[in-house]
């Protein structure tokens, strides 16, 4: 008796989930068209012709997040086995995971007062340094003038 | 505790009877996700004051079939900036978890056939809640690779989004997870089903005081990338985000996946806070009833999905990743050790509850102190040269005499 027998409908459901996929590729590449042209294989922008790369970095904010989350992941991963046996545990256990929460939450803590969970751009507090009063004139930019002010 | 079908080992009547299992809720899911969909368009289109689908079959029923049936005539296009293998390769990693998901949940009772005691539901793994958890996170490799491997600016977006998010969330959800083990002292599915009968009372939701089961509510919704945290495919910002470049039966079957995931998740959720196919059953077909009273459950749940699509507005990315980090995940930690308090003593439980009022204020403190250095980082960014350096001294005296360069 294998404690892997349990697994055997869900490797049967794994083989019927890729079938059911790879059937359906199958179906669709003998159905339909295949009619490619440059416009259709091109990145889709709304009709407007690609000229950047898509980035290559990101944001350091998303890195930022997958660490912490590892973090908090392992966290709940230690709180798993400790629920279970918690009934036995009694007292002893709830001080040894308040302990353990406490360690987390000062570390959480540090985090967020170090900005670390922050999103959105920063709001850029920019001098008025023109005293050009704001009217059509002034702001929108008329073609055959290279600023902003108008000509 | 272990799954009664493979007691006594593996026989030709049990392959089969697995097989079969496997099967039925296969087809059982596929014909779901149909209705689903059409449901939701019809309750969207009502709420709306529209009519909805209304062509195909009775009450437009089969719109979704006519729909995915056309998605086959559809030319299958491969974007010539992206990357072959890995864009072929996202739709499997996003389907087969969305089955593979649906296989711990309990979908009715323990039945006999041919004198085999096989319970409902497709594989009773003793490590069930985990196995459930690890493969909702595999779809996030789903939406991360179709997103990058796409070489498309908005998929990429997109998929980042949708990773940050989808792993912001399940943070929150595994602590509200064990909430639930912590009553129940076991990962089986079944097991956890067990322990909350007989009476309504006894559900999950009631044991842990309804706050585990408000934040996994919210988590599987930010988890599913539904309205109001379907910023993943933010129309306005991102076209249809990390799936923007598929077409033909590979977006359909996103398409698919998308609302089996929901469907699982609906399943959780009654499984974990509403005690499963727990209910009042009646002498006659006494196997029918659990599964009814769980299928009654999972469509109050997949109703108010649609509901919620309808009534609320999407949120802002740093509100979405606030209310995730800041709020659910604190509160969710705080609450598990409040019961895991009130089950040694009441004394430890109000012990603890106190001990969470002063985080709380110390959390918040520390808010404070993230926004004061923001605010002085913001406003030097705007300065010029000398008021740059006095910011960068006032951060400095911020961060206390152990820190040296915080900008």
């Amino acid at each position: 008796m294998g404690s892997l027998d349990t697994y055997l409908p869900i490797f049967f459901m794994t083989v019927l989930g890729i079938i059911f996929a790879a059937l359906s590729f199958v179906a669709s590449r003998l159905l339909a068209p295949q009619r490619p042209t440059a416009a259709k294989e091109a990145p889709y922008e709304c009709g407007i012709v690609p000229t950047h790369e898509p980035a290559h970095r990101f944001p350091v904010r998303f890195y930022l997040i997958a660490m912490i989350f590892i973090i908090f992941d392992i966290e709940i991963i230690f709180l798993f086995p400790w629920a279970i046996v918690f009934g036995d545990l009694k007292t002893f256990g709830l001080v040894e995971i308040l302990v353990f929460a406490a360690a987390v939450f000062v570390s959480f803590v540090y985090l967020i007062s170090n900005g670390a969970l922050d999103w959105g751009p920063m709001k850029r507090v920019r001098p008025i340094t023109s005293e050009v009063p704001r009217t059509t004139r002034s702001t929108v930019r008329r073609i055959g003038s290279s600023s902003g002010e108008a000509a | 505790m272990q799954d009664p079908l493979f007691i006594h080992g593996v026989g030709l009547g049990v392959v089969i009877i697995a097989i079969v299992k496997v099967l039925v809720v296969f087809a059982v899911l596929l014909v779901a996700v149909m209705l689903m969909i059409w449901l939701e368009r019809k309750v969207i289109s009502d709420m709306q004051n529209r009519i909805g689908p209304n062509r195909a079959g009775p009450f437009g029923l089969l719109q979704s079939l006519a729909d995915g049936i056309k998605l086959f005539f559809k030319e299958d296009l491969m974007p010539d900036r992206a990357d072959r293998i890995v864009f072929k390769l996202a739709p499997y990693l996003t389907l087969v978890p969305a089955f593979l998901v649906f296989t711990v949940v309990p979908l009715g009772g323990v039945v006999t056939i041919a004198h085999h005691r096989v319970e409902l539901q497709v594989a009773d793994p003793p490590i069930g809640i985990l196995f459930l958890l690890a493969f909702s996170s595999i779809s996030v490799y789903g939406a991360m690779l179709a997103g990058w491997s796409s070489g498309s600016k908005y998929p990429l977006l997109g998929s980042v989004r949708a990773s940050a998010q989808m792993i912001s969330y399940e943070a929150a959800m595994g602590l509200s997870v064990v909430a639930v083990v912590l009553q129940t002292h076991t990962l089986s599915t079944r097991g956890i089903v067990l322990a909350q009968a007989p009476h309504f009372w006894d559900w999950g939701v009631f044991r842990t005081g309804i706050v585990p089961f408000l934040i996994f509510w919210v988590a599987a919704t930010a988890e599913l990338n539904r309205p109001p945290f379907d910023l993943v495919e933010g129309e306005q910002e991102l076209v249809g985000g990390f799936n923007t470049e598929y077409s033909s039966i590979r977006f359909a079957l996103f398409y698919l996946a998308e609302f089996m995931n929901m469907i699982t998740m609906s399943a959780v959720m009654v499984t974990l806070f509403f005690g499963g196919p727990d209910g009042p059953g009646f002498p006659f077909l006494r196997w029918l009833w659990p599964i009814l009273w769980f299928a009654g459950k999972t469509f109050v749940f997949l109703y108010v999905y649609v509901w919620i699509r309808a009534a609320l507005p999407r949120l802002r990315y740093d509100h979405l990743m606030d209310l995730g980090w800041k709020r659910l995940i604190p509160i969710s930690l705080g609450w598990l050790l409040v019961i895991a308090g009130v089950i040694i003593s009441p004394a430890w439980g109000f012990g603890i509850l106190g001990g969470c009022v002063v985080a709380a204020v110390v959390l918040y403190q520390a808010l404070k102190v993230a926004r004061r250095r923001r605010e002085i980082e913001a406003g030097a960014a705007g300065l010029g040269r000398a008021a740059r350096v006095a910011a960068e001294v006032q951060l400095r005296q911020l961060a206390g005499p152990h820190e040296g360069g915080a900008s």
